[in-house]
């Protein structure tokens, strides 16, 4: 989009304030938790949509990012006594050094089977953590000890607390995607995305630049995890490795706008307000419902609107405001 | 132990045989469209259900139905290959694959809601006999499911081998341009590819219904053990799908049986793991645009 700097400034400072303000406002708790799964599923679909959106390494198996980040703080917490968020920041570094391997793997394939084998990968991590119970507690997994108001245990008794936590991370986040976007790493990253013998036919160092971006993906997926095992208190392989975790991360871009910086936002606000108007309607009774309404939008998205609800959005805007013909 | 060892290869070989009708779809489809089906075990839990749903409003036995569930997904897949399929084929991975995901997201979900997570499964007269040849021992519902899974797929092989269809759509897959400039129609080579495929999904679901249940989740166990038949057995391959998916069935009854009840998957993994890091080169390397 055209907008002028200054314009761009004052959105942003508009957006910002509106979001540091909403908790003060909405005080529902059943709303404040959807917000904050708006922002972690947002912040994963862009901590995915560096690999998936830009590079298109369509990974479906970022769920074992946000495990392996989930339980290296869990275990520090409750067998070390030391605070997650050093653990967050520690999950991280391990999720990037369980990148390498995965992604050395991975990475020998291309379109479909590179989705196939992330698959894989995710899946074997769960069952490892399924069926070594004395390795971290196995199937019934564990309770994260509750300290009541302990902000440096990342514990708080107000929800809004978790809100501003999961903000900063989103923040975080499209800062890092923004800053890679206009560096030569992001032109890299399109090129290889576009076609891959081409990009390395000019000199593009294809392995090495997937390498790296899937080590920053991975160690962002990884700092979700410890959120969200320290905000539901609880952890076990099947919530930490779910499947819906990684199948999430890629909805929401994909739906959103697949590259682009704000797409995986955009894309959770319409998923997880849809899942949560079902919820409200419906009760959550009827298994299924909310995959069967998010795979009609996903078929509906890649049939009439690859590029997502950005792309239908700017298509609209050039036809309507400005009546010229929309950029490709 | 020697016996413990046979009995445990005989019962992988008899499921592998189911593993490999879903896995020869998934190559088929691979090799003649160029996409991967990720909604394949899907179709294999449509087949069970049509089984389970003429057993038991109609009684009819879970074999005779397949002459049912074989032409319904046939029609079926010819209907999503020309409606759905087609307008995403080209260059571009993401519509391909996060279409038929979303195919098998929609068919999964769906059946949860319509059918329940409920178990289901059907008794037929044959299901709990069994035969003892010296010491083995071999149960009747398997080994019939795995003569009619081999006998389909040699009737595939005969088709695409001695039929003129069967030749175009080998023919599309070896080279999709030339073919077409030898005037095969491609729409129809694909639609006829994806139905064929669909109807051997179908076929492995009602071949499982006498000894296996049926659960809106039941295709996802054969559908990762046909990604990984299919790798290991080098892509659009379908003889090597078929010898990769009876190695798959021992491999994992192997390791049910030596490792532990719950470890058959981690073998499978760490099968198609190990195939990824010693012998890639022939995977990836030919998929062809």
């Amino acid at each position: 989009m055209q907008t002028s700097g200054n314009m761009k400034w004052l959105w942003l400072a508009i957006g910002a304030v509106v979001m540091l303000a909403l908790p003060q406002f909405v005080t529902s708790s059943f709303a404040i938790d959807i917000f904050i799964r708006i922002l972690l599923f947002s912040f994963i679909g862009v901590a995915w949509n560096l690999m998936g959106g830009y590079a298109k390494q369509l990974s479906l198996g970022h769920a074992a990012y946000f495990g392996v980040g989930a339980y290296t703080s869990t275990i520090m917490q409750v067998n070390y006594g030391i605070s997650p968020w050093i653990g967050m920041i520690a999950g991280g570094v391990v999720a990037m050094l369980a990148s390498l391997p995965i992604g050395w793997l991975c990475f020998r394939l291309r379109g479909p089977y590179f989705t196939i084998a992330t698959i894989a990968t995710a899946q074997v991590l769960m069952l490892i953590f399924l069926k070594f119970r004395d390795f971290a507690w196995g199937a019934e997994g564990t309770t994260i000890p509750n300290l009541g108001s302990a902000p440096l245990m990342m514990q708080f008794e107000e929800k809004s607390s978790y809100y501003y936590v999961v903000l900063g991370l989103l923040v975080v986040g499209l800062w890092i995607t923004h800053q890679i976007e206009k560096s030569w790493i992001g032109y890299y990253l399109v090129a290889i995305g576009e076609d891959e013998d081409a990009a390395e036919a000019i000199g593009v160092n294809a392995p090495k630049v997937k390498r790296d971006i899937y080590m920053i993906s991975a160690f962002l997926t990884a700092l979700a995890g410890t959120f969200y095992t320290q905000y539901i208190y609880f952890i076990d392989p099947a919530t930490a490795f779910s499947f819906n975790v990684s199948i999430e991360a890629a909805l929401v871009s994909i739906v959103g706008g697949i590259g682009t910086l704000w797409g995986p936002v955009i894309g959770t606000v319409l998923l997880e307000t849809t899942s949560a108007l079902l919820q409200s309607w419906l009760g959550s009774s009827v298994g299924g419902i909310q995959l069967t309404v998010y795979s009609l939008i996903l078929m509906a998205v890649i049939l009439w609107r690859p590029t997502g609800l950005i792309g239908f959005a700017t298509d609209v805007y050039h036809r309507t405001l400005r009546r010229k013909p929309a950029r490709a | 132990m020697w016996e413990t060892l046979a009995q445990a290869v005989i019962n992988g070989l008899l499921i592998g045989g189911i593993y490999a009708l879903v896995s020869i779809g998934v190559t088929l489809i691979f090799g003649v469209v160029k996409i991967v089906n990720f909604a394949q075990g899907e179709f294999v839990m449509l087949g069970m259900y049509i089984s389970f749903f003429l057993a038991t409003q109609f009684g009819i036995d879970p074999l005779v139905s397949l002459v049912v569930s074989m032409p319904v997904l046939f029609v079926a897949g010819v209907l999503i290959q020309h409606f759905l399929i087609r307008r995403v084929l080209g260059p571009n991975d993401m519509p391909q694959i996060f279409l038929t995901f979303a195919l098998s997201l929609l068919l999964l979900n769906l059946s949860l809601m319509l059918f329940s997570a409920n178990y289901r499964t059907v008794h037929t007269s044959y299901s709990d006999e069994a035969w003892h040849i010296g010491g083995l021992y071999i149960p009747v519902a398997k080994l019939i499911a795995f003569a009619v899974a081999m006998a389909l797929s040699g009737l595939l092989w005969l088709f695409l081998h001695t039929t003129d269809l069967g030749r175009a759509m080998r023919a599309a897959s070896q080279n999709r341009d030339v073919a077409m400039l030898m005037g095969i129609n491609p729409n129809r080579v694909f639609a006829v590819a994806f139905g064929t495929a669909l109807a051997l999904a179908g076929a492995a679901g009602s071949l499982l219904m006498p000894f296996y249940s049926a659960y809106p989740f039941v295709g996802q166990v054969f559908v990762l053990m046909a990604f990984v038949a299919v790798v290991m057995g080098t892509l659009g391959n379908v003889m090597g799908a078929l010898v990769a998916s009876l190695m798959m069935g021992i491999a994992e009854s192997l390791g049910i049986q030596f490792v532990g009840a719950d470890s058959g998957l981690i073998v499978v993994f760490a099968l198609l793991l190990l195939t990824l890091a010693f012998r890639p080169s022939g995977l990836g390397a030919r998929r062809g645009r």
